[in-house]
C-alpha cells in the first residue's frame, strides 16, 4: 500500500507545472469570487487528478507489470479511495484556508462556526469519485469519460424531468431543500458522510469485482 | 518451484495447453516462433490471466491466488510493460523501496551507476536498452526467488544484451537457489544461461530437452537425394526439402556420425530446433 501511494504521489507530481497553474487560478479565484466556490473547487479538482491516476498506471500496458508488483487487486483498489481521500481531503484543508485568508483579507472574516458546513464538501464531492473510479477501472479512461457524461446526462434529464412533471423549477426539490435547512449542521454534516460512506463501499465492491475479473 | 499442470487458455481460435515444471535452482528458458503462446503462458505464471483450465502453482500456491507476500518473491521483468514512462528513475528507487521490505538500494544504485541509467531522467526519455536495464534491474533488486522474463534482450544491440545477460549471470551466482523463467527469441542468450529449455508452437510443447543434450547430441544433417534415400530415419525428428537435397534434424548425432562418415553434420542450435521443428516438413 505504501508502495502504491508512493508511486501515485510521484506520478501526480509529474503533473506539478499543470497543478501550480491551477494553484495560481485558484489564489486568484479565492480573491475575486467570494464565497466558498474555491473549496469545492479545488477539493474536486485534487479528487479528479487523483482518480487520473488509474490512466496512468494503464498507459503503455502498464497495468500488466504494475499487477506483478507485490499487492493484490484489493489492495490496489483500496489504495485508489484512499489516495483519492488523502488528496481531496489535502486540497479541502487548502481551499478552506484560502477562503479564510481571502475573507480577512476583505475584512468581512468568515466564521469559524461555518466550518461543519465547510467539511460537508469532501463527502459530496467524493460521491463523484465513488462513480468515477470504477467507470475508469471497467472502461479505461478514454471510454469512462463518455459513460461519465452519459451519466451526468440521464441525471440532468431526470432532474428536469421531475421539475417538468411537478409543473415548476424549484418545487420539487424545495421540500427537501427546506428539510435540510431546518437541520443543524452538524446532522447535516452526519447524515452525509454516512451517505458517502454508503456510497464508496458499495463503489469499491464493485471496482474490486472489476479488477478481479480483468486480465492483463 | 513452479508448477503448470495442463494449463488451458484460449482466445478465439487460439489454445494454449501446456504443463511444465521449474525446480529450485533452475533456469529455464521458452522459445518458439512470433504467436506461439510464449507470452501468455508467462502471464499465466504471473497471474496476470485466468486460466482456463489446469493449474499454475508457484511454492503450492495458485498463480491467480498470490497475495503481496507472495508476490516479494517474485521478481518480474516484462518486454512490453513497465513503470509508467512519466517516472524517473529516481522515483522507481523511491517505489520500490517501499514496495519491497527486502529492496537492496545499494545494489540498484552501483548497478545504475555501472550502467550509466540517469537518476534524473524520466523513463521514456531513455534509450531502448536503458529501459530494459532498468527493467532487468527492478526484477533483481529485491532478493527474489523465481524470476520471471519475458524477452529481457528483445530489440537491444550486442552490447546491451550482454550487459543484460551479466546481470542475471551475476544474479544468480549469489542467489544459487533463485529459479529464472524466460523467453527470449535469441537463441544464443538462451544457450549461454539455460538448464533446459521448452519449445512451444501453436499453444503446445513440442519439446523440452536440457540445453547441454540439445547442443550436445541434437545436429542438422545435410544429405542428397539419394543419401536421404537410403537414411535410417528413426532417429529424425524432421526434415525438410532443399534444393541440394535434404536437411534433416537430429537428436542422435553420434549415430550418424558413427554410421553415414560422408554426410555434413552441423551441431544443432536452438535456432535450428526452432526452425526444424515448427518449420519443417
Amino acid at each position: 500500500m505504501r508502495g502504491l501511494i508512493e508511486k501515485d504521489l510521484r506520478l501526480t507530481l509529474t503533473r506539478k507545472q499543470t497543478i501550480l497553474i491551477f494553484a495560481v487560478m485558484a489564489v486568484f479565484m479565492s480573491m475575486s469570487i467570494e464565497g466558498t466556490f474555491i473549496i469545492g473547487y479545488l477539493t474536486m479538482l485534487a479528487a479528479i487528478i487523483a482518480v487520473g491516476t488509474i490512466s496512468y498506471d494503464e498507459f503503455d500496458n502498464g497495468f500488466a507489470f504494475l499487477m506483478t508488483l507485490p499487492f493484490d487487486r484489493k489492495t490496489y483498489v483500496r489504495e485508489k479511495y484512499l489516495f483519492s481521500l488523502m488528496m481531496a481531503a489535502a486540497a479541502w484543508l487548502i481551499g478552506t484556508l484560502l477562503y479564510f485568508i481571502s475573507s480577512l483579507i476583505r475584512r468581512s472574516p468568515a466564521d469559524p462556526s461555518e466550518l461543519p458546513m465547510l467539511l460537508a464538501f469532501i463527502p459530496v464531492l467524493y460521491m463523484s469519485v465513488t462513480v468515477m473510479i470504477p467507470l475508469q477501472l471497467k472502461y479505461g479512461s478514454e471510454k469512462s469519460r463518455v459513460v461519465l457524461f452519459l451519466i451526468f446526462g440521464i441525471i440532468a434529464v431526470l432532474v428536469f424531468g421531475v421539475s417538468g412533471i411537478t409543473g415548476g423549477s424549484s418545487d420539487a426539490f424545495a421540500g427537501p431543500v427546506q428539510t435540510l435547512d431546518r437541520l443543524s449542521p452538524a446532522v447535516v454534516l452526519l447524515f452525509l458522510t454516512a451517505v458517502c460512506v454508503l456510497a464508496s463501499i458499495a463503489s469499491y465492491i464493485a471496482s474490486v469485482r472489476i479488477m478481479e475479473k480483468k486480465e492483463f | 518451484m513452479l508448477r503448470v499442470d495442463n494449463l488451458v487458455k484460449n482466445y478465439g481460435d487460439f489454445r494454449l495447453d501446456i504443463s511444465m515444471e521449474i525446480p529450485d535452482g533452475a533456469v529455464t528458458g521458452i522459445v518458439g516462433k512470433n504467436g506461439a503462446g510464449k507470452t501468455t503462458a508467462i502471464k499465466a505464471v504471473l497471474g496476470l490471466i485466468r486460466p482456463d483450465g489446469g493449474h499454475v502453482t508457484i511454492n503450492g500456491k495458485e498463480a491467480v491466488n498470490l497475495t503481496g507476500r507472495d508476490r516479494e518473491l517474485i521478481g518480474t521483468a516484462l518486454a512490453d510493460s513497465g513503470f509508467s514512462s512519466y517516472l524517473r528513475v529516481e522515483d522507481v528507487i523511491c517505489i520500490l523501496r517501499k514496495m519491497y521490505p527486502t529492496f537492496d538500494e545499494a545494489f540498484f544504485r552501483k548497478n545504475c551507476d555501472a550502467q550509466a541509467l540517469p537518476y534524473g531522467k524520466k523513463i521514456r526519455e531513455l534509450s531502448t536498452g536503458m529501459r530494459a536495464k532498468l527493467r532487468v534491474l527492478a526484477a533483481l533488486s529485491h532478493k527474489a526467488d523465481l524470476l520471471v522474463m519475458d524477452e529481457p534482450t528483445a530489440g537491444l544491440d550486442v552490447q546491451a544484451r550482454n550487459d543484460i545477460l551479466d546481470l542475471i549471470r551475476q544474479y544468480l551466482l549469489i542467489n544459487e537457489k533463485c529459479s529464472v523463467l524466460l523467453t527470449s527469441h535469441i537463441s544464443s542468450d538462451l544457450e549461454g544461461l539455460c538448464d533446459d529449455v521448452y519449445l512451444i508452437h501453436d499453444g503446445r510443447i513440442l519439446l523440452h530437452e536440457d540445453t547441454d543434450t540439445l547442443l550436445g547430441s541434437y545436429a542438422v544433417l545435410k544429405v542428397s537425394d539419394e543419401t536421404y534415400e537410403k537414411l535410417d530415419k528413426r532417429f529424425l525428428l524432421s526434415s525438410r526439402k532443399e534444393q541440394y537435397g535434404y536437411v534433416c534434424f537430429t537428436n542422435e548425432k553420434q549415430y550418424y556420425a558413427e554410421n553415414y562418415p560422408g554426410i555434413v553434420i552441423e551441431n544443432g542450435s536452438i535456432d535450428d530446433l526452432i526452425l526444424m521443428l515448427t518449420g519443417g516438413k
